[in-house]
Formats: C-alpha cells, sequence, structure tokens
C-alpha cells in the first residue's frame, strides 16, 4: 500500500512560493489560511537554505491523537484528513503540530477560530463525493481522486518539492544525494562569500572586519570541500 | 456556525469514524500511472515517464463541457506552459503543463497563481475618464471619439511627435508588432516600451559585439553547462524555473556556480562561490577576471585568432586592472576574483548569465559588452552550455523588442533608416511617399552621412525620445526638446510609470500633459500618482489570457498561445482597441490593408503572416501560424536539453522556431537553438557571427578566419549576401524566376521571396555572412569598454580616475547630463548606496500581481534592506517605518528589514510597489473597486537621474539615499 | 576534507533546524506571516500531546474518579450528617442576598464550565462513539462556544465571589485544631468560627487556583493577540491542572454543602439557617452571633426558595 509523503529537498528549494500560490490555485484557500509556506532560514547568511512546509500526513499524528472530537481520519494512503462537520476549532491540533501545519480561519476573541484547515495533500475531505462543489468548498480539490498528486509538488519550479508514494520519493532523494556526493568529489565546493565591505561615509563606521576564514587564496585546483564527514540522512520521511 | 448536513450520509450519523469512501480513490493509488506522475515530478528528468503521465491525464474523462486552452505564463521571459481548464466559460482550473519542455509543468509563485486571472475582480472594467477629480464610466465609442478627437487636435497644433506611444511588453507578438506600425503610420518615432528600461544595454551592447542582441542559447541548453557564471540576475526570483535548469547542471555536471551580485540573493543562496561587488562595478570586475585568464594564458587563443576582432586592445585595457585595483574599486580580493578565474577557464563550456544588474547603468552598455568579452576570450561562444544566457524580463520583452517598438528601430531591427522605411512600407504594401508625409516635415538633428559630411536627418530618421526620458519629453524647456514641441499626451499602454525613475518629476510630467490615455487591464500607478483632475482616460484592455497570439520567449522560441477565457466585463484585445483608434484617427484602411477585421477584431493569424513577410533579418519568417500551433500541441516531443523535436509532427525541429527561422514557412527551417554555432549547417540551425559591421576596419580583416559553419561552401570569412554576391559566387541561378524578379537588386534583408536565404542556406551559408565578433565598438562613446564611476558614487576618491561622460546637447532628442550631476558631492548628505530589483511573488510595476489575492498576501508591505550594522547606527529595528530619501530629495516611507542581504552601506528596495506616493495613500484615488490588494511606495520615486550612454537606459541598480527612522 | 563517505546534502539544514539556528538573530523569514509561521519544527507539540493524552486524560480520570469514589465510601460510612439537636426553628442570617447570587452566579458558571471541559476532555471516548461524529460533534462543538463565552463570565464572577467572601476566610488557630480533629467528621467536635477550614480551604482554592485557571483560559480563548503556540500549550498545562483539582474539589464541595449535611444547603439556598446547625458545625460563629443579638426568635415559617427570598437584608 502505498504512503503518500511530502519531502522538500532544500539543496533545490529557492523560496519562490510557487507551491504556496498552487496551494490557493488548486484549494481556493482564502487570505490568511495559508496551507503551505516557505521558510528560509540563515536568511541572507551562506549556508542559507529554503524549504517548504505543510502538513506531513504523519504516521502517527500527533493531531489526530489529540483531537478533541476525534475528527481526524488516515486514509490507506496514509493520507491524514479531518472532518470539517465534526472540527469544534478547539486549536489543539494547532498546538500539538510540530509543523504549524493547522490553520484557522480567524483568530477571533472568543477562541472564535472557526474551523480548522489544512492540507489534505490535495484528497478533498474526507466525508463528501469526490470532487463534488460541497467537498471543493470546504476541503479543495480532491487530485488524488483524478490520479493526480498536490498541485503545489506538481508545480514546484525546480522540482524541489516531491510528493507520491514514500518510497518513489525516498528513491528520487537518494538518488540526487548521490549526484550530489559525486559532485562534491569531483570538485564541487561549499559556498564562499567574499567580496565588497565597503566603509560607510557620515556613519561613523570607518572598518569593516575582514570575513575572516572566509576567504580563500588556494593557487591551484579547486578548493577543498569542507563538508562534515557525514552519511546520516535526516528523517523528515517517516 | 452550523455544519451542514452531510449529503447523502443521513444513515451513518452514528459511525463513530467515518469511513473513507473512494474506493476509486485507492484504486488510483495502486496504479502506476500516478507513481509514474510522482517520480516524473519529483525528478523532472525524464521525458519517457512525462509521456506517460500525459497519457494518463489525457485518459481522464474530462466533463463534457470543459475546455482545455494551452497558454503561455505571461509573467516572465522563461515561458512557462499553462494547460487552463474552463467550463462554462470560467475557468476552472490550471494544471501543470508537464510536458512543456520549459518548465515540466513548473511554475513561480506568479505563475502558480496565473489563474486568478480569470477573477479579475480588481481589473480595470470600463472605460472611465477623469472628470473634476471623479472617475467617470464612459462608453467605448465615447471614449475612442474623445480621446481620438483630443490626439487629431495636438497633432494639427503640435505635430505628430507630441503623441507618445508607450507600448508594452506585455503585447503578443502581433500586437507588438502593429503597435509600431500603428506609431509608424501616425507619423511618429516617439514610441517605446519596458525594453529600454530592462535589457536596452544588452541589446545593443551584444548585437553590436556579434550580431544579434539576445540571449544566444536557452533556459534547457544550461544543462549543458560545465560552469555557471551570473552576474548581476537574482533568477531565483526574477526567472524562478530557470532554477530548475541551473540546478540540474550543477547538480549533474558538477558545475560550479558563481554568483556576482552587491546582494546576497536566493540566487546567491546556491552558488558554490558568492562574490559580493560594490554596485556598478561589473566591468572592473570582469577585467580582473580576465587580467588572470590572459596572465596565465587561460584564453581561448585559437578561438580569439579565428572569430574575434579587437582583443589586443581588450588586453590593454585590462592590464590596467591589477589585482590591487579591482579590489580597490570593486572590493573583491585577489584570491576570489582569481578564483573565479580559474573555474571558468578550468571548466568549458561555462555560460554567462546576466539581468538589470548589469544593464541598468549609466555604463550598461559597457557592462554586457565585458559580459561578452569574458566568454569570447574563454571561447566559450557558439558552443551548447557556453553562451551568454541573458534572461529577458516580462513574457514578451524579446518579441516586443523584436518587433521595434522601440524609439530607434522598426520591426527586426532594421532600423529608421530610410532603405528601412522602405522596406516597411513594401511589406505594409502602403506608399512611402504617403508614409513620409505622415511624419513631421521640419529637421530635428544633424548627423553625419558616409562620407562625413554633415547632413539634417529627417524626422522619420530621427531617433525618438526613449521611456525612460520621456518625462523629460513633456518637462524640459522647449528650446532644448529636439522636436517641434513637447511631448503633450501621453498614451500609456500597457506600461506601469513606478518602474521609472524620477517618480517626483514624473509626477509634474503627469500634470503638465494635455491628456493621458491609459490602455490596461489595471489602472495601473499612472492613474492615480498625479493631482490632474481631468484629462485621464481609462481603456481597459484584456490580459493575454482572453485573446490568442505568439509570444517570445527569452531564448527566442516562439509560442503560440490558446485564448482561454473571453474578455472579461467590458475589456478589449489591444489589437482590437488599435483598429478602433486607428479607424478613428483615419489610418485604419492602410494599417489593415492585407490583415482582415472581424468585426471589430483584427484575425492575428493574418498578422503574424504579414510580419513573417518582413522580419528577414532576425528570421520570424518561417514561424507561420501554421508551424507554431503545431509545436504548441507537440510541446511533450520535444527534447528538454536539446529543444530538438525528437520524432512527431515537429520532428527535427526546435521547440517555438527559435528565431532565426530562416526562409519561409516553406522552407522548414528549424529554427536557431543556440546562436553561432559552426558545428551544425545553417540548415540545421548552425551559424556564425554575423558580418554586420564591415568587411575590414584600418586594414584589419573582420571577417572570421578558418571558421565556418559545418557544410559551408565558402570555407572562410564571407561578407553578407546580396543579389549582386550570389552572382559572383554563380548561385544566381539557384533562385526560381519569381524569386529571381523579387531579388534583383536586394540582400537578404529585403528580399521579400525568401530566395536569397534559401539559396545561400543550400550552400551551407549564414545569410548574414561570417565575420569576427568585435571586442570594440568604435561607433560606442566607450569602444573599449571601461569603468566609469556612477552619476551617483559614494567612491569620490575614484571620480577623478574614472569620470563619467561629458554632458550632451541633444542625445535622443534631449540634453543629457552626466558630469553635472556627478561633479557635486552628494555622498555628504546621502551616505547609502541604494539599488534595487524585484521580488518573486510581484512583476513588474506590481499592478497585475498586486491586484493577485493569492500574490499580494505574501508581499503586504514594501521595505528597505538594510545591513544590522546600518541599522544599529541608525537605531532601527526590523519592522521600523523609515524614510528613504534619494539624493534628488525623492523620499519613501518604507519597512525596514534588517538582513545581512546587503553589505553595510548598501540598501535594496524592490521596485514593484506603487500607490503610496511619499506617505501619501492614493488608494481613495483609484476607480472604485480596481485598488490593487496592496500599495506600497514606488522605489523609483527615491531613484535618481541618469542614462546609458548608447541606449538612454536609466541607472536604477546605484543610486545614494540617506535612511531615517520615520 | 572528501573521504568518499557520502554527504547528505541537507544535512546541515536539518541540523540547523533542530537547532533553531538563527533563530535568535531573526533570520529566519517567511513570507507567509501567520503566527509562528517561521518555526519549522516546534518540538513542544509533541511533549503538549504526551502530556494531553498520557498525562492529564488518565490522571484527571483517576483523580476525579477518586473523588467521586471517595465521596461514595464516605457516604457508606457516615450516611447523612445530621443536625443532632434536630431543626430549631431558630433562623440565623448566614449569607446575604448578594453574597448568595455571588455564590450562585458563580457555581452555575463553574458547573457549565465544568461539565463542559470534562467533555472536552473525555467527549472523544464518550460523546463521540455514543452520539456519533455529526451530533458528537455538534455536542461538542457546543460545548466549547459555550466553554468560551462561560469563561470570561467566571473570571468576573470569581474576582467578586472573592470580596465578597474574603471577609470570615482568613487562616485563624482554630482552623489548625479543627484540622486536627478531622473537621469532627468522625464523632469529635471540632470548632469553627463563620467557616471552618475545610470551606475556607475551598475558599483559598478557588480564589488562587481558579484566578490561574481564568487567566490561562483568557489566553486560550482570546488567540487574537498573537500569542504563540508555546505560550498557549504553557497556560493549557496551567488550565487543565487547576481545573481537574478544582473540579475534584468542587465535587466535594458540593456534596457538603447539599446531601450530605441536613441544613447546609438552606444556608445558601435562603441565606439563613438554623441556630442548632449553627451550633453544631460553627459554634464560634453562633457564639458571636448571638452575642450580637443577631438570632432571631424560632418560628415556624418554612423556609423560602432562593427565588423567594426576602430582601429584608
Amino acid at each position: 500500500m502505498a504512503r503518500m509523503k511530502f519531502y522538500c529537498d532544500s539543496e533545490r528549494c529557492i523560496e519562490c512560493n510557487g507551491c504556496v500560490t498552487a496551494c490557493k490555485n488548486a484549494n481556493e484557500v482564502p487570505w490568511g489560511i495559508n496551507r503551505r509556506r516557505v521558510v528560509t532560514i540563515k536568511d541572507g547568511q551562506p549556508g542559507e537554505r529554503s524549504i517548504s512546509v505543510a502538513c506531513m500526513h504523519c504516521s502517527d499524528a500527533p493531531c489526530q491523537a489529540v483531537c478533541p472530537v476525534n475528527c481526524f481520519v488516515t486514509t490507506p494512503d496514509g493520507i491524514v484528513l479531518h472532518n470539517k462537520d465534526t472540527c469544534i476549532g478547539c486549536g489543539y491540533c494547532f498546538y500539538a503540530c510540530p509543523f504549524g501545519a493547522p490553520q484557522f480561519p480567524t483568530d477571533g476573541a472568543f477562541s472564535s477560530r472557526g474551523k480548522m484547515d489544512k492540507c489534505t495533500f490535495c484528497a478533498g475531505g474526507p466525508e463528501e463525493a469526490d470532487n463534488s462543489p460541497e467537498e471543493f468548498r470546504k476541503y479543495g480539490s480532491n487530485r488524488i481522486a483524478e490520479g493526480k498528486l498536490p498541485l503545489c509538488a506538481e508545480m514546484c519550479s525546480t522540482k524541489a518539492l516531491l510528493a507520491g508514494d514514500a518510497s518513489v520519493v525516498s528513491d528520487i532523494y537518494r538518488q540526487r544525494v548521490v549526484n550530489r556526493a559525486a559532485s562534491a568529489l569531483l570538485g564541487g565546493s561549499g559556498l564562499q562569500q567574499t567580496g565588497f565591505q565597503p566603509s560607510v561615509a557620515g556613519t561613523g563606521v570607518t572598518s569593516v572586519p575582514p570575513e575572516s576564514g572566509k576567504a580563500t587564496a588556494e593557487p591551484t585546483g579547486m578548493p577543498a570541500d569542507d563538508v562534515p564527514p557525514s552519511t546520516q540522512v535526516p528523517a523528515p520521511l517517516q | 456556525m452550523k455544519l451542514t448536513k452531510i449529503s447523502g450520509q443521513t444513515g451513518t450519523v452514528t459511525t463513530a469514524t467515518p469511513a473513507i469512501k473512494s474506493v476509486t480513490r485507492r484504486e488510483f493509488l495502486q496504479t502506476s500511472s500516478l507513481m509514474a506522475g510522482g517520480s516524473l515530478l519529483a525528478t523532472g528528468l525524464s521525458t519517457g515517464m512525462m509521456r506517460k503521465a500525459q497519457a494518463a491525464d489525457a485518459a481522464k474523462p474530462a466533463a463534457a463541457n470543459t475546455k482545455i486552452a494551452r497558454t503561455i505564463c505571461s509573467h516572465c521571459s522563461v515561458g512557462c506552459g499553462i494547460i487552463a481548464e474552463v467550463q462554462n466559460g470560467v475557468w476552472t482550473k490550471q494544471e501543470p503543463a508537464f510536458d512543456h519542455p520549459f518548465n515540466l509543468g513548473g511554475h513561480c509563485a506568479k505563475g502558480a497563481a496565473i489563474r486568478e486571472h480569470g477573477h479579475g475582480e480588481r481589473r480595470l472594467k470600463y472605460p472611465m475618464k477623469l472628470v473634476d477629480g471623479k472617475w467617470k464610466k464612459l462608453s467605448w465609442d465615447e471614449a475612442i471619439n474623445e480621446v481620438g478627437d483630443k490626439l487629431l487636435q495636438i497633432r494639427e497644433q503640435s505635430g505628430p511627435d507630441s503623441v507618445y506611444w508607450l507600448g508594452s511588453a506585455k503585447h503578443s507578438n502581433e500586437q507588438a508588432y502593429l503597435y509600431r506600425k500603428m506609431a509608424s503610420l501616425w507619423g511618429t518615432n516617439n514610441v517605446d516600451h519596458q525594453a529600454r528600461i530592462c535589457h536596452s544595454t544588452t541589446v545593443a551592447g551584444v548585437a553590436n559585439t556579434w550580431g544579434y542582441g539576445a540571449m544566444t542559447n536557452s533556459y534547457n541548453d544550461i544543462h549543458n553547462a560545465k560552469a555557471i557564471f551570473m552576474i548581476g540576475a537574482n533568477s531565483a526570483e526574477a526567472h524562478p524555473v530557470a532554477l530548475q535548469h541551473i540546478l540540474k547542471a550543477k547538480e549533474e555536471n558538477h558545475a560550479p556556480m558563481i554568483v556576482v551580485d552587491p546582494r546576497f540573493t536566493r540566487t546567491a543562496a546556491h552558488a558554490t562561490q558568492y562574490i559580493r561587488i560594490r554596485p556598478g562595478t561589473d566591468v572592473p570586475f570582469i577585467w580582473g577576471m580576465l587580467y588572470h585568464i590572459f596572465a596565465n594564458g587561460w584564453e581561448d587563443k585559437e578561438f580569439i585568432r579565428q572569430r574575434v576582432y579587437g582583443m589586443e586592445e581588450i588586453k590593454a585595457e585590462v592590464a590596467k586592472w591589477t589585482p590591487a585595483e579591482v579590489e580597490n574599486v570593486t572590493g573583491a580580493s585577489e584570491a576570489v576574483v582569481k578564483r573565479a578565474a580559474q573555474t571558468m577557464a578550468q571548466y568549458r563550456p561555462g555560460t554567462v548569465i546576466w539581468c538589470m544588474g548589469g544593464t541598468q547603468h549609466t555604463i550598461g552598455n559597457n557592462n554586457t559588452r565585458a559580459y561578452c568579452i569574458l566568454q569570447l576570450a574563454l571561447g566559450n561562444m557558439g558552443v551548447s552550455g557556453g553562451g551568454t544566457n541573458i534572461f529577458r524580463g516580462h513574457d514578451n520583452v524579446q518579441g516586443a523588442t523584436d518587433f521595434g517598438v522601440t524609439s530607434d528601430s522598426l520591426p527586426g531591427y532594421y532600423g529608421i533608416e530610410e532603405g528601412a522605411w522602405k522596406h516597411w512600407a513594401k511589406v505594409w504594401d502602403v506608399d512611402f511617399e504617403w508614409l513620409k508625409g505622415r511624419f513631421e516635415a521640419g529637421k530635428y538633428e544633424k548627423g553625419k552621412d558616409k562620407d562625413g559630411n554633415e547632413i539634417e536627418i529627417g524626422v522619420m530618421n530621427t531617433k525618438g525620445i526613449p521611456v525612460s526620458r520621456w518625462i523629460d519629453g513633456v518637462l524640459e524647456d522647449k528650446a532644448n526638446v529636439a522636436q517641434k514641441d513637447n511631448i503633450r499626451a501621453m498614451i500609456m499602454w500597457g506600461h506601469a510609470p513606478n518602474s521609472q525613475t524620477r517618480g517626483t518629476e514624473m509626477k509634474k510630467a503627469f500634470e503638465k500633459l494635455d491628456m493621458l490615455v491609459i490602455v490596461d487591464p489595471f489602472p495601473t500607478v499612472s492613474a492615480v500618482m498625479s493631482e490632474r483632475k481631468d484629462g485621464v482616460y481609462l481603456l481597459p484592455a484584456t490580459t493575454q489570457f482572453e485573446t490568442y497570439g505568439s509570444v517570445t520567449a527569452s531564448n527566442r522560441s516562439v509560442q503560440w498561445r490558446d485564448q482561454v477565457i473571453e474578455p472579461l466585463f467590458e475589456s478589449k484585445p489591444d489589437h482590437s482597441i488599435m483598429y478602433l483608434l486607428t479607424k478613428k484617427l483615419g489610418f485604419d484602411k492602410e494599417m489593415f490593408k492585407n490583415i482582415s477585421v472581424k468585426g471589430e477584431e483584427p484575425l492575428i493569424e493574418d498578422v503574424t503572416r504579414e510580419f513573417n513577410r518582413g522580419m528577414w533579418t532576425v528570421g520570424y519568417t518561417g514561424q507561420s501560424p501554421e508551424r507554431l500551433k503545431q509545436h504548441q500541441q507537440n510541446w511533450g516531443t520535444f527534447d528538454y536539453t536539446s529543444l530538438r523535436a525528437n520524432g512527431g509532427a515537429c520532428d527535427g525541429e526546435f521547440y517555438g522556431l527559435p528565431w532565426p527561422c530562416w526562409g519561409t514557412p516553406e522552407m522548414k527551417h528549424p529554427g536557431t537553438a543556440n546562436l553561432y554555432d559552426t558545428r551544425l549547417t545553417v540548415a540545421e540551425g548552425g551559424l556564425n557571427f554575423r558580418a554586420n559591421f564591415g568587411v575590414e576596419r584600418n586594414g584589419v580583416n573582420l571577417l572570421a578566419e578558418d571558421s565556418w559553419s559545418k557544410g559551408a561552401e565558402i570555407q572562410d570569412g564571407y561578407p553578407e549576401f546580396t543579389a549582386d554576391l550570389l552572382k559572383k559566387l554563380g548561385w544566381w541561378d539557384d533562385l526560381t524566376e519569381a524569386e529571381k524578379a523579387a531579388a534583383e537588386g536586394k540582400n537578404w534583408k529585403n528580399d521579400l521571396s525568401g530566395g536569397i536565404q534559401r539559396v545561400v542556406i543550400k550552400h551551407g551559408c549564414a545569410p548574414f555572412g561570417n565575420a569576427k565578433a568585435r571586442a570594440i565598438v568604435w561607433t560606442f562613446p566607450d569602444p573599449v569598454p571601461i569603468h566609469r564611476e556612477p552619476l551617483y558614487t559614494s567612491r569620490r576618491d575614484l571620480i577623478e580616475k574614472y569620470p563619467t561622460y561629458e554632458d550632451r546637447k541633444s542625445f535622443w532628442r534631449l540634453p543629457t547630463r552626466y558630469k553635472s550631476v556627478q561633479t557635486p558631492d552628494h555622498a555628504k548628505d546621502y551616505p547609502m548606496i541604494l539599488t534595487s530589483g524585484r521580488l518573486v511573488e510581484y512583476e513588474g510595476g506590481g499592478d497585475e500581481t498586486r491586484s493577485n489575492p493569492w500574490l499580494a498576501e505574501l508581499q503586504q508591505h514594501m521595505f528597505v534592506e538594510i545591513n544590522p550594522r546600518d541599522a544599529n547606527n541608525a537605531g532601527l529595528k526590523e519592522g521600523d517605518d523609515v524614510w528613504v530619501e534619494g539624493a534628488e530629495g525623492g523620499k519613501i516611507k518604507v519597512k525596514a528589514l534588517v538582513t545581512e542581504r546587503v553589505a553595510p552601506g548598501v540598501a535594496f528596495t524592490p521596485f514593484h510597489f506603487g500607490g503610496v506616493f511619499q506617505g501619501k495613500d492614493l488608494r481613495d484615488k483609484y476607480p472604485e473597486g480596481s485598488d490593487p490588494y496592496v500599495l506600497g511606495e514606488a522605489c523609483n520615486t527615491a531613484f535618481t537621474y541618469g542614462y546609458d550612454s548608447v541606449t538612454a537606459m536609466q541607472e536604477t541598480k546605484c543610486s545614494l539615499c540617506r535612511i531615517t527612522k520615520a | 576534507m572528501n573521504d568518499g563517505s557520502v554527504k547528505n546534502p541537507g544535512i546541515e539544514f536539518w541540523d540547523a533546524v533542530r537547532g533553531h539556528e538563527g533563530a535568535e538573530t531573526g533570520q529566519v523569514r517567511s513570507q507567509v506571516t501567520s503566527i509562528d509561521s517561521t518555526t519549522l519544527i516546534n518540538p513542544m507539540g509533541e511533549e503538549w500531546r504526551l502530556y494531553r493524552m498520557d498525562m492529564l486524560i488518565p490522571t484527571a480520570a483517576i483523580v476525579l474518579g477518586l473523588t467521586l469514589l471517595a465521596i461514595v465510601l464516605f457516604r457508606l460510612i457516615r450516611g447523612e450528617i445530621k443536625i443532632q439537636g434536630g431543626y430549631s426553628g431558630q433562623k440565623i442570617k448566614r449569607f446575604s442576598t448578594f453574597q448568595r447570587y455571588v455564590h450562585w452566579t458563580t457555581a452555575i458558571l463553574f458547573i457549565v464550565l465544568a461539565l463542559t471541559g470534562v467533555i472536552l476532555l473525555f467527549g472523544r471516548y464518550i460523546v463521540i462513539p455514543v452520539f456519533g461524529a455529526e451530533i458528537g460533534g455538534t455536542l461538542t462543538w457546543l460545548c466549547k462556544r459555550t466553554h468560551d463565552f462561560a469563561g470570561p463570565a467566571f473570571g468576573v464572577a470569581l474576582l467578586v465571589m472573592i470580596i465578597t467572601f474574603i471577609k470570615g476566610n482568613m487562616p485563624s488557630r482554630i482552623d489548625l485544631q479543627w484540622l486536627l480533629k478531622g473537621g469532627g467528621l468522625f464523632g469529635k467536635h471540632a470548632s469553627a468560627g463563620r467557616y471552618n477550614a475545610g470551606e475556607k480551604a475551598w475558599y483559598w482554592t478557588i480564589a488562587l487556583a481558579g484566578t490561574l485557571v481564568v487567566l490561562s483560559g483568557l489566553v486560550l480563548d482570546f488567540p487574537n493577540f498573537d500569542q504563540g503556540r508555546n505560550t498557549m500549550m504553557y497556560s493549557h498545562w496551567v488550565h487543565s491542572i487547576g481545573a481537574v483539582i478544582l473540579i475534584a474539589f468542587a465535587m466535594g464541595h458540593i456534596y457538603m454543602g447539599t446531601i450530605a449535611m441536613q441544613g447546609a444547603f438552606e444556608a445558601m439556598q435562603t441565606g439563613y439557617c438554623d441556630s442548632n446547625w449553627a451550633k453544631e458545625h460553627h459554634d464560634l460563629w453562633y457564639a458571636d452571633m448571638q452575642e450580637a443579638g443577631k438570632i432571631d426568635e424560632p418560628t415556624n415559617e418554612p423556609a423560602g426558595t432562593l427565588q423567594l427570598a426576602d430582601n429584608k437584608s
């Protein structure tokens, strides 16, 4: 049985936010609800990387565990769906989810959040007939029922965001890792940030500390890679 | 509040756990098609899988009333394919075009949000005019009549040059062509579009180096690159799908990726080497690299001998740029510059990519030529994986440039010399003398003829005012403008004003105009920027999804767009509006002589065929509507890397018949995927450098030596082909009788039969000759590209050594200042360098994208990026409101974004915002319901004077400012 | 250096994510600007889940169940605590009308909150299986909305109650003795003032724990102030632990105030208590009252209901 998963390859993600708007496009979620988002760490610094995050459709989903009305359901394909008719908008899933996936239409006083909304892996809702207007209104599109994958991944500009059966996704990712490792062995290199650090007239800054250790003066060949020797594969996929 | 009853579930209310209903879904997931789809979109590399997925797609029964349209994204120049599903006239779905060779279904934020165009809730809905400061609805008839009467009145009083026809890179090719034709038949060269302010220096610099001013290879060809050198290009935000190709090369070819930019961009984050330079120091940096290349003998000496002219003079200039001087000027140390040079030398072919970081400078043309020279020195030209991959901006800025929506050329870069006019008069089937009579009779400028005698130049042959300077055309003292009168009416047709500098003066210019006509799907900032109370007309135009036609991507591929939906509200497509307007202005008969008009809509295919008959110079002659539509229907048959169709209806052709696609459509030329590639025959898309600059200079041969394209019967350099040359070569009789009649006395550029091109290509030669590229452009102000400090520079100590140009009295009809701007010390009061650029969510002036809620939500505030060091010194925190005051006093109130993306002393602003002017919110000035979701200060309110010495490109990448807490 | 090992290109990234690298300096960004949108992985979520599912729910079930059991056992052992002297018919004014309104407002709100809160806590195991997802969901939703609105009202009532009843609830030495004697529940007489130590303990519990529960509840009830997930999780900890303690205490209080003891309920019902009852359970207060001459002559009037309570006071 397939287990549907997302994986975002941070080496490829460029924070173009295509996945974010593709999600809006597929599901017409209103302003303020973002089932998917792109987060950039070390912004503006060497090592900057971006990653697209949404519901990870966990195998042992914390949202599902804590829901006081048990409105979540894991489909046989491993997609975590929730029933908006049952949902009471308590926000417990929002506390429990490590990825910040659950969204609420409002953040009103008296905990008036409305029904929780989150990524459905473009699989619509658990109740309504596939691709009925009612299902679309509540949950957005049901691409899975049409034999398609989530639009965010299908539209990813650099093919960073992968979606599909976990084994296929990890095969692809593994292949990329091997490619890149070969690239590193053959002389690719880590980022070097160098160059212009002007002094600024009128602001009292007369000199800027050099980027110590970052400039390289290798006379021949490509500078050696300073990659930590690690073979550990992180496990964002369950 | 209340939960609706779940339909069809009444009997299951006591079910504890809602059962998952869909057996079908499970079945789907077990089928191999989905898995194939998954792996396809994951790797994005295998065309075999791609077709499988496509087949699965096609097998899906579409609803009976569902129409599938294939169109092209209308944002940037990558030209991503889009599959639109339309039900009952409503654009209901957007599917990824997995088989499209450019994007494999991938989209950035803008492309993935394109369907929102079908909603169009913030569009300009009806023709309107401003009456006593209020917007009043008009009928189309009233609007066209009033605008037409006023235009005719101004023409009567001040001549045709007092009307400025500002066109657009958002036109389709057909509309762009018609637009230039319309301005020409109106009788003016005061016509221009966004290319002036985006890549005009590229077009001029690159064309003058080797023939054509366009991207030489393609996005897809970057797959073959062994090294990638990006300078002044933030493609991750400006052309995100390009990164799909770049990262493929980086990962699979182990290609080093060097990013040179003043700002640590999203692109730089993926680089293997990032080099920060001071804004405006591209030439010194490139010369710094060449210093090492020449010093170590890394240049491709044989390539240079065969195919490059003037490299010795470059070497002399480069020798001045010692590593110490390079570091002093650019900030990049010897070690890093050398490493970059060495990387490029070691990994060949390497590609060079640049964008507006290089072009938008007073020495933009020097920058672009320097980049070309780097590639020439490395011998990276004319090879797959090499070339200068210049990413154009808008979706059809390449096409609009090709079709001459510029003040210095007719379609096809024919220029505006008499011969060019005669050629087009013939194609248009209008009398040349009548055409000449449409222009102002007097003379504006003096020039020199071939023998150096001073002559007066006819108005028809005088370059018009460029869009970057239209405000001066309005505001400058009449006596100083080289035309009969100032500009009195502006027609802003698909052009945002906030992408042009000097906003404070622009506001005055808007206020001084007699009439302002805005033809656009959105009101744009033009509608609200000034304090005008009347004389403003808004004509709602459609987007490209409400019409159809062809569009040229950056790689010169011409793609056909289907119509997705009917025009929304009362909007009309551009070509229909042009028809209505020319009819009112009285030259519709001439304009649409050979173009059928159905109702009020000219037939697009007829327009395509008409330009096919005239665009010989750049080879827009083979792309008939029929061939383009065939390519559109066969996306999946084109190879992802070479773009060549592998079997199928377009077997052997390159996708979109990238120009030059020589000869007539019947000749079936496959298009030219990579320019100047001598390893292919011309008939297969091979080429060599163009002979456009004569055959010799000062006794030195300008033609190629011992180099020719594969299969050429002339195995050496040769000049461009004329009827006479054919006769000399004994090839004349290869022409048919009909061709002979047409070709007599003509050359490859103006033989309307296409016979000369056909015969020349039959003999394996390039119609435009075979010459060397020239590293020095002796017709330019700086024949050898040299460094000149920006007008507003913070390095006062460098001005003496690298001064700017002298002021000019008349340059593109206007006095143009250089030295008088640079001489006063502005850095004293304005210590920060101000630069600008793009955001991925928005495009251009941003009226379109800021009106799209899916995009607008992601960028809600105009901001300025400042380094933490500067922020601390100025006492600013992230999110604070700050005033950014430009060196000419324009001020913008924006949010501070404190980040190390920029170096200390440098501030960056995005340029897509508008609708707030110097702290004043203009939202209530928009016609009701058409204000974009997000408004913000236009950075160009603070940007300053400065124009390229060849093309009058505006300087937006290097100015000065000061930032204070608001 | 290259040692031939295959490097995972994502490793640095995930290391950085786990270590929250850059988060302190504000160098983590997202164009999506919702709460905590720049937090990639929040490990607190898992802790909270473990707390709620493995700690709170079982513990609360045990605590409340044991409390109930204790009450039942106590009842079985001790039976109803009669007024040994029987009703004297002589009434002593024990609570003013205002005090009774305050008490009952608070009490009703408390019961509503307790019941709805308990349903939120255990409903998944009771309401949904019994009523099904649709009706159960709707019921739970009603409970949640009731809880959302009753909570702030309870906060106000609680504040007023704390002020209203503070007099007489200050701890004194007597309380220690009372406690040592087990409140006299098992035979030995324990002296008490207006309020005995048990009542005082309840007062102070609801005053302190109640305040904490209210404050933490407000944090949960008003997400519109952009408080992050962690703040709300901490609040939930406080809220749930406090609430369980209060409910357990309240069960005892309710039992003692109603069926456990003859004559107790009418004090809060009518405002008057029987003098014999006062003598037996609050002898010191009775003495005070007697001294102050506030004890009426015996009457034969039946005790009025709360609704009919007079306004004499």
